[in-house]
């Protein structure tokens, strides 16, 4: 099949989801490795929701495959669709599902109850789940009189509590605060690593994404856009939609300049006339091609910087002070670019300055 | 791989088995006795041959004779209405908008008319306003007035009485579309500079309209069908609306079935009508304007009109509360009713007397069993309907909303004739039983508790129950420890609704009890044309006391219950 040096822990292959004649999700494949994280990436009504879901069993795909582990959990052309509860999955919900008329010892003990085991193993399970999130001492208290915080964690032991292999995730952190969400994030990592389940992860927050996941699937309309390593999804985005959405980056397009460049990189002339280099990437340019610039790659000096090879006059028409970074928008060619950086040096609003980039950060698009 | 498969298909097929069967049960519950129905409508042969050796249209030809009893109906059901609908409106409004002094007190005491029953509160106004002897016009001609000062065996009287005890419903309705109005609409409004009336006049009114308009037609076909206050002040008089005239035509010697049956149907037909147009209206216009959220509406200063506002909810409660139940212990402790007695004719004779009838006994116990066994049936039933219709995938679960609540839209007395008609012909010989009773009240109050659960049940996050299923328990496991005791509170609330609803129930009992199968109301109903008032008057009250004593019983117990879970 593949030349991976191990069977995927979850395959989906083909996989078709729609309601009624509306096909909502699909055709979508994919595979995840064991102990790997899979993230699927995308706005709301991207169908990422739907494709976790179907992998769960609580989605009814109209076509496809689904293997969990070797067994085949939904398949078309067989009439397999074994139900939710015999796929011995683990989920965590967006909205926790913590059963409110339970204490949280019961709820993290319910998917040892149902799998009977015994009493002194449940005890045992339950409390190292619940130490693992650090939780320990909270196991005879009322479900409902936790916090958001204190939820999501009860959530996460209920998940691991009964060892599971696979763990699916839907943006189980979107209803957390900022601030907490930041520290889950990173704590949530390190579970995954410390039990070495294999999981499935859905969110449209692209810090998220890329702190959490080996692998990320940017999705769009049912369908996938982009396939990578977080590293290669921000940096090597394919498409236009993936530039923008993964981070913000500005889009040039121009008309190849083929008598220029060469060794991989590529010149562009957009339609003012400024010629940019960029690199192909191993991508193939048509005639007409778009590059995407990372906002925080370009960079923008009083003076004009020597030696470089993408340099332009450019007038700072706003500057916007976010904290973190300062975002200025330049006019630029008779259009508009966002830069943001870290540095609040000497640029004022209506000054002349100079813009310049890496061409290795110019990244043409397919 | 094959063999895989077969496991869970099993699984999803044992789901279901069980769920399907219910449905289907249900469903033939519903649609067996409105086949009967319709086919008695259109027989026009030999009456005393079954199946019917001919059918046509000659029994709905012959309605137009009877269109006295029409005028009747529509006459009573639009006054009773409008009479309704002005309670409703005042009180919600009152109750919702505006600063009334003991705001929450009296919004509990507005619940109390619907446990006073339409039936109780025909015998305590007949014995308030009959021409003759009722207490009013006694006391009227003591002070020196002639002739009557009113008449409540008059149109005007029965829909009185109908609007007073079936209208509660117009209050909740219209109070639930006030409650849920979102007040930074109306702000917006003055914030931007309409004034207190503009604000009133185009955004308030066309926002409640809808729901106005939806309780309108909802309490207008429930007035249509309703039965007990025409039979208890307008029988005697000859005075026949629609279901009157059913039981009087099936009931006499002899009786008039097919007819009966054309009527029961047309009925059927315009009441199945204006349901139909209710929910397309309450499906189009009320959700988009009013949100779902629960808001706290502004409330307007109103100053010293406090008092009389508070005044008018008072005596609404006083009208179809205290009163009646005043005047129905003032009758039973008389040896004859009169409204200024001696003190030696004062007794409790007619307590004894009610408590020592065989038939009283009998009935008590029957009625407390039927209503034990239907509400316990009947919330395991509606239960799985209610799961059936909102949280399954199963196909056709869309009509069979449709048809559980079917019964809505057929007053109870129209049903249970189609039910009577059905089971007599029915290989099993449950006919004149309790059986056949207990049968009538789980179909006939379908409705009620699909709605009920139905209201809780769509609150609950799906995800509860589908954590569950993930962690790899099973559909009854699911059942029994995440979606029943989450609905526990719903369940409760249903049971004690159904099992309110059964004793006291009258429209399908007086049709479908046998000499053997004797229930409650319908005796005091034959005590009421048989014997005297003031024995009506004691046993009603029995009834009514053991009714709260139970509702007593079952709220102690359920909240010993809860407290002993923590």
């Amino acid at each position: 099949m593949t030349d991976l040096p191990e069977t995927p822990v979850i395959e989906v292959k083909d996989l078709r989801i729609s309601y009624g004649s509306v096909a909502t999700v699909g055709p979508v494949s994919f595979t995840v490795r064991a102990g790997q994280q899979l993230t699927l990436l995308g706005p709301s009504g991207c169908g990422k929701t739907t494709t976790l879901r179907a992998i769960a069993g609580l989605e009814q795909p109209s076509a496809g495959l689904i293997r969990i582990a070797g067994q085949t959990m939904y398949s078309s052309d067989q009439g397999i669709n074994i139900p939710a509860e015999q796929r011995g999955l683990s989920m965590v919900f967006q909205s926790y599902a913590i059963w409110p008329h339970m204490t949280v010892f019961e709820n993290v003990a319910y998917g040892l109850r149902v799998r009977r085991k015994s009493a002194s193993e449940i005890r045992e399970k339950v409390h190292a789940a619940l130490d693992l999130v650090q939780m320990g001492g909270y196991a005879e208290r009322s479900a409902s009189q936790l916090s958001g915080g204190q939820q999501q964690r009860v959530a996460l032991a209920r998940a691991c509590a009964f060892s599971p292999t696979v763990v699916l995730f839907d943006e189980p952190l979107s209803n957390l605060d900022a601030k907490l969400r930041g520290d889950m994030r990173i704590e949530l990592r390190e579970l995954q690593h410390r039990l070495g389940v294999t999981s499935v992860y859905v969110t449209h927050d692209l810090e998220e994404a890329l702190a959490m996941s080996d692998q990320v699937i940017v999705m769009r309309g049912g369908h996938i856009e982009q396939t990578g390593k977080p590293g290669e999804i921000y940096n090597l985005p394919r498409t236009e939609f993936v530039a923008d959405f993964v981070g913000s980056a500005n889009l040039i397009r121009g008309k190849l300049r083929a008598d220029l460049g060469g060794d991989g990189m590529i010149a562009l002339q957009t339609e003012s006339g400024e010629i940019v280099y960029g690199m192909e990437y191993g991508r193939a340019p048509g005639p007409e091609a778009v590059f995407s610039v990372r906002t925080v790659h370009l960079q923008v000096s009083a003076t004009r910087p020597p030696g470089e090879r993408n340099v332009w006059p450019v007038t700072i028409r706003r500057v916007v002070f976010l904290g973190d970074l300062t975002q200025l928008h330049v006019i630029w060619g008779g259009r508009e670019l966002v830069v943001r950086r870290s540095a609040l040096d000497g640029v004022a609003e209506g000054q002349q300055a100079f813009l310049t980039v890496d061409p290795r950060h110019c990244v043409l698009l397919e | 791989m094959p063999r895989l498969s077969s496991r869970p298909r099993a699984v999803l097929w044992g789901q279901y088995a069980l769920g399907g069967g219910v449905a289907l049960l249900a469903a033939a519950f519903v649609l067996y006795p409105v086949y009967f129905l319709l086919q008695a409508a259109f027989d026009v042969g030999d009456p005393d041959v079954r199946p019917p050796s001919a059918y046509g249209w000659d029994n709905f030809a012959a309605l137009p004779d009877y269109s006295k009893i029409l005028f009747n109906t529509l006459g009573v059901a639009f006054a009773a209405t409008i009479m309704a609908l002005v309670f409703g409106f005042l009180t919600a409004w009152i109750l919702n908008r505006t600063d009334v002094p003991y705001r929450r007190t009296l919004e509990q005491a507005m619940a109390v008319p619907y446990y006073v029953t339409p039936l109780l509160g025909a015998f305590a106004w007949s014995l308030l306003g009959s021409p003759e002897s009722g207490f009013i016009n006694q006391i009227w001609r003591g002070l020196g007035g002639s002739d009557a000062l009113i008449d409540i065996t008059s149109p005007f009287g029965i829909a009185w009485v109908m609007a007073l005890f079936e209208g509660a419903v117009a209050f909740v309705m219209i109070g639930a579309v006030m409650k849920s109005m979102d007040p930074s609409l109306e702000e917006a409004s003055q914030v931007i500079g309409g004034g207190r009336w503009r604000t009133m006049l185009r955004i308030t009114l066309p926002l409640v309209a809808p729901g106005v308009l939806g309780a309108a037609i909802y309490v207008f076909a429930e007035m249509l069908g309703s039965f007990s206050a025409a039979l208890v002040l307008g029988t005697p008089a000859r005075f026949y609306v629609l279901t009157t005239a059913i039981y009087q035509l099936v009931s006499q010697y002899p009786p008039r079935m097919s007819l009966a049956a054309a009527m029961g149907v047309s009925l059927f037909a315009v009441m199945f009508a204006m349901m139909y147009f209710y929910r397309r209206l309450m499906a189009r216009g009320s959700y988009v304007t009013v949100s779902g959220k629960a808001f706290r509406p502004r409330v307007m200063q109103v100053g010293r009109l406090r008092w009389v506002l508070f005044g008018i909810c008072v005596s609404y409660v006083v009208l179809a509360v205290v009163l009646p139940i005043l005047t129905l212990f003032y009758a039973s402790v008389q040896k004859l009713a009169v409204a200024f007695p001696r003190l030696s004719d004062l007794t409790f004779e007619h307590y004894r007397e009610a408590m020592s009838m065989n038939a009283v006994r009998s009935a008590m116990g029957n009625s407390l069993l039927l209503g034990v066994s239907a509400a316990t049936i009947g919330v395991l039933v509606t239960f799985l309907l209610a799961w059936i219709i909102h949280r399954s995938k199963m196909p056709g679960r869309g009509v069979l909303e449709y048809v559980v609540m079917f019964p809505q839209a057929v007053p109870r007395l129209v049903f249970a004739f189609g039910m009577m008609w059905a089971w007599l012909v029915f290989p099993l010989p449950i006919y004149g039983t309790l059986w056949l009773l207990l049968i009538a009240y789980v179909t006939v109050f379908l409705p009620l508790g699909v709605r009920t659960i139905s209201g809780v049940m769509v609150q609950l996050d799906k995800s509860l129950d589908e954590c569950g299923q993930v962690c790899g328990a099973s559909w009854a496991y699911r059942m029994r420890t995440i979606t029943m005791p989450l609905l526990r509170p719903g369940l409760l609330a249903a049971w004690l609704l159904l099992f309110i609803a059964s004793v006291r129930e009258l429209g399908a009992s007086i049709l479908l009890m046998g000499p053997q199968s004797k229930v409650l109301t319908p005796s005091i109903v034959e005590a009421w044309f048989a014997s005297g008032s003031e024995l009506t008057a004691a046993m009603a009250l029995i009834q009514t006391a053991v009714i709260g004593l139970a509702m007593a019983v079952f709220t102690i117990l359920t909240r010993r219950a809860s407290q002993h879970k923590g």
